[in-house]
C-alpha cells in the first residue's frame, strides 16, 4: 500500500495530498492542481516540508518527523513523465538498460528481452528515440521504468502527447499489462474519459488537496461536493432546499421542480445542490408514461451540440412559479440512435425526466 | 495583356525588389574589407620566396612548439576545472553566484593587457600572492607557466560561458529520471548530462583553444617575450618585426595561425551541424 500524507508550500500554492493507494489508482484533477508535484514528491524529486510517504511493501521513503528522506535513486520507483524524457543519445535498449546497469550481464539481457517482448518492441532495440513513433517511444519509456522491477509505477499523463486512437490502444495495453504485473500504479490524468477507463479507484485532487477518494462509481455517481461534481462533469448542479426527510427520502425543493431523493450519503436538511449527470436526464417518448418517483419536467431545446455518437441537449425548464426565478438550463445527453428514433431534430418541446436513482445531493453553503 | 494587368505586373516587380538589392553594396564592401587582408597574406606567403624555409626557422619552430604546448595545457585545465564551475552556475544557486558569474564574464570584455597587469600584480615576484610563493621558491611570472596562466585567464571564460549554456539547455527532467532509475548524481552527470551537453562542450573547447592560441597582450606583460620559454606565435610575430630583418617570417607565422583558425572554424561548423541530430 502506498501511503501519502505530505505538505509542501511553493509560493502561494499549498500542496497537501493525503491518500493511500494499491492496485491502479488514478490521480484525477484539473491542470495545476498538484498532480505532477505529488508524483515528484513520491519519486523523491520534490522534498515536502512535512509529512510522510510510505512505499508499497511498507518501506519508508519520507518522514519529516523521523528525518527520513530517501534519495530518488534508493526508492526504486518507476516514473514516466509527460514528455517521456527518453535519453535521446541512447538506443531503446540502452534506455531500458539504464536502470539495471549494475545487474550481471546475462540477467540484464534476459530482463531486456522480456520487456521487449512484453511491450512489443521487437526489432526496435537499436533505434534512437527520434527514430521511433510516439507510441513506440511511449512503450520504451514504460519498459525503462519497469526494468528494475519497481515496487511502484508512477505515470504522469503518459498518453497526452498521442492522438486519440493510439491513446485508446495504449490504455487497453496498460490495463492488461497491469494485470500481468501486479504492481501498484498511480496514473495521473486530467482527462475524465481516461480516468474512467483506467481506474479501479480515483483520487480527486484540486488546488493541492484531495477532495474525494473512492471507487470509480462513487466518484462519478456520488460526488461529495459541488467542486467534485463539477470536475467529474455532472453538468446539472441545481440549487435546492430540503423541505422534509422521511425514511431515507429527502424531499428537495428547487425553483423548477421538487424531487424525492434517496441518497444514503446525502445531507438530510438545509441547502443542497441536486446533481444529475446529463446521461441520466431522459427524453420521454410521446405517450410514454414516466416511472413513479421520477421528476418530470416540460422543457424546450434551446441549443444542442453533436459529437459523432452523442447529442448534448440544452433544455430550458421554466420555474414552477413564474414570479420566482428565471428558467433553468438542464443538459441531457442522448446517444445518436435514440436521438433519431425519437425524432428530436424535428421537435423542440419535450417532456424530460430525471431518473430518481441517479439523483444525488451535495451540501450547499 | 490588358493595361491593368501590365500596371499590376509593374507594381509587383517594383515592390518585389527586396531589401537585398539595397543592402548588397555595403555588404560587399564589408566582405572585401574582411577578406582582402587574409587573401593578401596567403597570396604573399605562397608567391614569396622560401615559405618552407621561413616556416622552419628556429624562431618559428620554437614559437610553434611553445604555442602548441601552452594552448593545449590551457585547454585541458579549462575543461577540468571549468566544467564543474559551468555546471554549478547552470544548475545550482549558491551565495556569491552573481559575483562569480560576473568574474567569469570580466576577462571577455577586459583588454588582455589589463589581464596581464592584474596577473602580474597578483602573481608577480612582489605581487599579492606572488610574494609568498617567491619565499617558497616558486616563481611564476616570466615563465612558461605564466604563459599558460595568461592564456587560461583570457580564454577559460569562453569555455565556461558556452558549457554553462549547454548545461542549461539540458532539461533537468533527464537528470531526475536518471536518478529514479537508480543513478547516483555523478553517474547521471556522466551518462546523461555530459553527452547531452557534448556539442556545447566541444564548441566551448574550440573557442577556448582558439582564444588561447591568439593570446598576446596578457602574455606579453605577465610572461614577457623570451624565445623558447614565453614566446608563443603571436609574440614571435612581434619579435620578428622588431628585429627588422624581413616581413617574411611574420608572414609565415601568420599563415600558420590563419590555417589553425580556419580548421577550428570548420570544426565548429561540423559540431553545430551534428548537434541537433543528437536530440
Amino acid at each position: 500500500m502506498l501511503r501519502v500524507d505530505i505538505d509542501r508550500r511553493i509560493g502561494d500554492f499549498h500542496l497537501r495530498p493525503q491518500f493511500a493507494a494499491s492496485d491502479l489508482v488514478v490521480l484525477f484533477g484539473p491542470s495545476g492542481c498538484g498532480k505532477s508535484l505529488t508524483l515528484q514528491a513520491i519519486a523523491g524529486l520534490l522534498t515536502p516540508d512535512t509529512g510522510r510517504i510510505e512505499l508499497p511493501g511498507g518501506r519508508l521513503a519520507f518522514d519529516a518527523a523521523a528525518r527520513v528522506d530517501l534519495p530518488p535513486q534508493m526508492r526504486n520507483v518507476g516514473y514516466v513523465v509527460q514528455d517521456l524524457a527518453l535519453f535521446p543519445h541512447m538506443t531503446a535498449r540502452q534506455n531500458i538498460e539504464f536502470g539495471i546497469a549494475a545487474w550481471p550481464a546475462p540477467r540484464r539481457r534476459e530482463r531486456v528481452a522480456h520487456l521487449v517482448s512484453l511491450l512489443g518492441l521487437e526489432g526496435l532495440e537499436d533505434r534512437r528515440p527520434r527514430e521511433m513513433s510516439g507510441g513506440q517511444q511511449q512503450r520504451v519509456a514504460l519498459a525503462r521504468a519497469l526494468a528494475a522491477e519497481p515496487s511502484l509505477l508512477l505515470l504522469d499523463e503518459p498518453f497526452s502527447a498521442l492522438d486519440a486512437p493510439l491513446r485508446a490502444v495504449l490504455r487497453r495495453e496498460l490495463a492488461s499489462l497491469r494485470r500481468t504485473l501486479d504492481l501498484t500504479t498511480l496514473f495521473v490524468t486530467h482527462d475524465l474519459n481516461e480516468a474512467y477507463t483506467l481506474a479501479d479507484r480515483i483520487v480527486v485532487l484540486d488546488d493541492g488537496a484531495v477532495l474525494q477518494h473512492g471507487s470509480r462509481e462513487e466518484i462519478f455517481r456520488r460526488p461529495v461536493s459541488r467542486r467534485v461534481a463539477e470536475l467529474v462533469e455532472v453538468r446539472n448542479i441545481i440549487p435546492g432546499v430540503i423541505d422534509a426527510y422521511l425514511e431515507g427520502v429527502a424531499v428537495v425543493r428547487t425553483p423548477w421542480f421538487t424531487a424525492r431523493v434517496r441518497d444514503p450519503n446525502a445531507p438530510i436538511s438545509g441547502n443542497v445542490y441536486v446533481c444529475v449527470r446529463p446521461e441520466h436526464v431522459l427524453v420521454l417518448r410521446e405517450g410514454h408514461e414516466p416511472r413513479h418517483g421520477d421528476v418530470v419536467l416540460d422543457a424546450e431545446i434551446v441549443e444542442e451540440q453533436a459529437t459523432s455518437n452523442n447529442h448534448r441537449l440544452y433544455l430550458r425548464v421554466p420555474p414552477v412559479d413564474a414570479d420566482l426565478g428565471e428558467p433553468h438550463i438542464i443538459e441531457a445527453d442522448v446517444p445518436a440512435h435514440p436521438y433519431e428514433v425519437l425524432g428530436i431534430a424535428s421537435r423542440r418541446d419535450w417532456r424530460i425526466t430525471l431518473a430518481a436513482e441517479h439523483v444525488t445531493l451535495v451540501p450547499r453553503d | 495583356m490588358t493595361a491593368i494587368g501590365r500596371s499590376a505586373a509593374a507594381a509587383s516587380r517594383r515592390h518585389r525588389l527586396g531589401l537585398e538589392w539595397l543592402f548588397a553594396a555595403p555588404a560587399l564592401l564589408m566582405t572585401l574589407f574582411l577578406g582582402v587582408p587574409v587573401a593578401a597574406l596567403i597570396w604573399r606567403a605562397l608567391t614569396g620566396d622560401q615559405l618552407a624555409d621561413n616556416l622552419t626557422t628556429a624562431l618559428v619552430l620554437d614559437a610553434l612548439r611553445l604555442s602548441a604546448i601552452t594552448s593545449t595545457v590551457t585547454l585541458v585545465i579549462a575543461v577540468l576545472i571549468g566544467t564543474p564551475l559551468a555546471w554549478l552556475l547552470a544548475r545550482r544557486d549558491f551565495p556569491g553566484k552573481t559575483l562569480v558569474d560576473m568574474l567569469v564574464d570580466l576577462p571577455i570584455v577586459l583588454p588582455p593587457t589589463v589581464a596581464g597587469v592584474a596577473l602580474l600584480v597578483a602573481l608577480g615576484r612582489r605581487g599579492v600572492v606572488g610574494e609568498t610563493l617567491d619565499e617558497g621558491g616558486v616563481q611564476i611570472a616570466f615563465t612558461t607557466v605564466a604563459v599558460i596562466f595568461a592564456q587560461l585567464f583570457v580564454s577559460a571564460p569562453f569555455y565556461i560561458r558556452t558549457v554553462k549554456a549547454g548545461f542549461e539547455a539540458v532539461e533537468p527532467v533527464y537528470e531526475g529520471i536518471a536518478s529514479t532509475l537508480g543513478a547516483s548524481p555523478l553517474r547521471s552527470f556522466i551518462r546523461v548530462t555530459l553527452p547531452l551537453a557534448w556539442p556545447s562542450i566541444v564548441a566551448g573547447a574550440i573557442l577556448c583553444w582558439a582564444r588561447a592560441l591568439s593570446e598576446l597582450g596578457a602574455t606579453l606583460i605577465f610572461a614577457g617575450n623570451l624565445r623558447g620559454e614565453t614566446q608563443t606565435m603571436p609574440l614571435a610575430i612581434i619579435a620578428a618585426f622588431e628585429s627588422g630583418r624581413s616581413i617574411e617570417v611574420p608572414i609565415a607565422l601568420s599563415v600558420i595561425l590563419v590555417a589553425a583558425a580556419a580548421i577550428l572554424l570548420l570544426l565548429l561548423r561540423v559540431v553545430a551541424r551534428t548537434a541537433p541530430a543528437m536530440r
